[in-house]
């Protein structure tokens, strides 16, 4: 066991996207910018700085392709890796490992986030944010996920995590002249912080009591801790953490604030991408740390991880839609509805700890479902904007959007239907597919069916939505607003991300294919 | 596996310095202090590990605790990157100030 260039090459996703961060972090350094004043935005509070510095019109067009080309150079290397990872490899002395798990939803937040970052300029040009640190703090946040994912270890789980949510805080506060967006970053940082040193303490116990920070390790430890108090309690110490990432009840207080305060694409690649990493290192934490055949406590008895998680999965589920059913605010209303969801994807892994492997396959097809959808709703509320710091954010100014912008609406209208589980959505066969796998243990029936009414629940608040758009006249001052900066590359966004939700949907064979195929490691 | 021995101590102080931390966060109503808060939990998680690392004679608790200088060095550099922005927009860094969006 010693370091290996093999490790670099089956790496290479990793290294690709920290190495791409850097060169944009460098060309933003180097390009030019105009200081200019107060004026340039009418908004401002009477007491901030005079002068700052906004890029020349036009200088940095580039950046945004770049980072696209990156992303899809980075998808190309998952597609590389993936016949090599049907057997797991570890790299690094078993701190990370390769597996078909780890690739694919590694693939699932990079598509994620390349969607998001299509639509992103269009935004920022719109909203004056126009800045290029954007793509590299995405990049570098995506390389965390990419660790995250892949972690066969404690402390690369942890690192994965930091350098996740890191860029996740910055890019939260990125809009430094919204007062709004730095409360949303200021809440995101302080509850993360506190979190991941409770994150770190339970290492430090489970170190302690097992004497390893490896996950696989960690589980052949498993028969020794039946009763050690100080395990229990960093067990519980890590899925608190991971629960927070996740946003489910009752760590979700920050969730809201964020998603409502961060600029729209950046909530659109919180909601998407850095949940769908936080779920897959919770996966790998709790299947791959603390399930083990021959002591069955750990997970199933009445202190084990899927207790706590099925408590998690009900209460996260009905707080959030009955909060979700009292919003007027669309950023707000999807913030809520990302909490319900949290809710719904514990369910898959509850049911991974008591049906077994059976419902990694719908996990992982729900999440890949629910990542596009959410990008995709939240490049159309980006596109709705209707000028510097106007976005369409109440409810009531959706009304008659059906007659004015009938693309955007159909979009949304998809969007909010495979949020909402109606079929041929990829949201439909998410839900179908992960309560049929739930349900192979009668134990889960009542869990399940709780999930079922909550999305029955659900449906009222999406069509409200809905009926808004096409259903309601639109306010009279507003016919002639804004015409809403919705450029080609946004507009792209949001056909692709409405095409992958229609096409997991009319045909989830190849998708489910795929992920019954991406097994875990251990 | 834990010698029960003078190693206790130390790790009690892990503890109540990880609580006084977390109580500081949840209590204190300045960003400052919260932030200096989590760096006190921190490194009462560092003192757990350096602690469980010498009673088990394994170097790996050590290690680990250098990357967690690391990390808590790069949250700080953030979080005050944050305060700082806070402070731009209102003048204060009172945590209950932070009421622009609706609970």
């Amino acid at each position: 066991m010693s370091f290996d260039l093999e490790d670099l090459r089956r790496t290479a996703p990793l290294l690709l996207l920290s190495a791409a961060g850097l060169v944009l972090l460098l060309l933003e350094a180097f390009s030019r910018v105009r200081l200019i004043g107060r004026h340039y935005h009418k908004k401002l509070p009477p007491e901030t700085s005079e002068a700052y510095a906004v890029p020349l019109a036009g200088s940095r067009t580039y950046l945004m392709p770049l980072t696209v080309l990156f992303l899809a150079a980075a998808l190309g290397l998952v597609v590389w890796l993936w016949p090599e990872a049907a057997e797991p490899h570890y790299l690094y002395r078993r701190m990370l490992v390769l597996d078909r798990f780890g690739l694919l939803l590694s693939g699932v937040c990079i598509t994620a986030a390349a969607i998001g970052a299509l639509g992103a300029p269009a935004y920022l040009r719109e909203q004056r944010m126009e800045f290029g640190e954007y793509y590299a703090l995405l990049l570098l946040s995506l390389a965390g996920m990419v660790m995250l994912v892949s972690a066969a270890d404690l402390v690369s789980l942890l690192l994965g995590v930091e350098t996740m949510s890191l860029g996740a805080y910055v890019l939260t506060g990125s809009w430094r002249r919204s007062p709004r967006s730095s409360e949303a970053a200021m809440k995101y940082f302080l509850m993360g912080a506190f979190v991941s040193a409770i994150l770190l303490y339970g290492i430090a116990l489970i170190y302690g009591s097992t004497g390893t920070t490896e996950l696989a390790e960690v589980r052949a430890h498993l028969s020794e801790m039946r009763s050690a108090p100080v395990f229990y309690l960093g067990m519980f110490f890590l899925l608190a953490g991971l629960a927070f990432k996740i946003a489910a009840v009752p760590f979700h207080m920050w969730a809201p604030d964020v998603y409502e305060g961060a600029p729209t694409p950046v909530t659109g690649f919180m909601m998407a991408a850095v949940k769908t990493a936080a779920f897959g290192g919770l996966i790998r934490l709790c299947v791959g740390g603390l399930t083990s055949g021959r002591v069955p406590e750990v997970s199933t008895g009445p202190t084990g991880w899927v207790n706590v998680l099925f408590v998690l999965s009900a209460l996260s589920m009905t707080l959030g839609n009955l909060a979700a059913l009292r919003q007027e605010n669309i950023k707000r209303l999807l913030a809520y509805s990302s909490i319900a969801h949290a809710g719904y994807l514990l369910v898959g892994v509850v049911a991974l700890g008591v049906v077994g492997d059976a419902a990694r396959a719908p996990l992982i097809y729900y999440l890949l479902g629910y990542a596009v959808t959410v990008v995709g709703a939240m490049a159309v509320v980006a596109a709705l904007a209707m000028g510097p710091g106007q976005e369409r954010l109440p409810i009531e100014q959706w009304a008659g959007l059906g007659q004015r912008h009938p693309a955007m609406a159909l979009a949304m209208t998809l969007f909010l239907l495979s949020l909402g589980g109606f079929p041929p959505t990829a949201g439909f066969f998410g839900k179908f597919y992960l309560f049929r796998a739930a349900l192979q243990n009668p134990s889960l029936l009542l869990l399940v069916l709780l999930a079922i009414v909550n999305s029955l629940v659900s449906v009222y608040y999406y069509l409200r939505i809905v009926t808004a758009m096409y259903f309601r006249t639109p306010q009279e001052e507003e016919v002639e607003g804004h015409v809403p900066a919705a450029q080609g590359a946004l507009r792209l966004a949001v056909l692709l991300a409405a095409l992958l939700v229609l096409g997991l949907g009319v045909w989830p064979g190849w998708a489910a294919t795929v992920a019954e195929a991406a097994k875990l490691a251990g | 596996m834990l010698p029960l021995s003078y190693f206790n101590y130390y790790l009690a102080l892990g503890a109540v310095l990880f609580a006084i931390g977390a109580v500081g966060v949840i209590a204190r109503r300045n960003a400052l202090i919260a932030l200096m808060s989590v760096e006190l939990m921190l490194n009462a998680a560092n003192l757990t590990l350096v602690v469980f690392a010498r009673a088990q004679h394994d170097m790996r608790g050590q290690a680990v605790a250098f990357l967690t200088i690391a990390v808590a060095a790069a949250e700080a550099a953030v979080g005050l990157a944050i305060v700082v922005g806070v402070f731009r927009n209102r003048r204060s860094t009172q945590l209950d100030d932070l009421t622009m969006m609706k609970h």
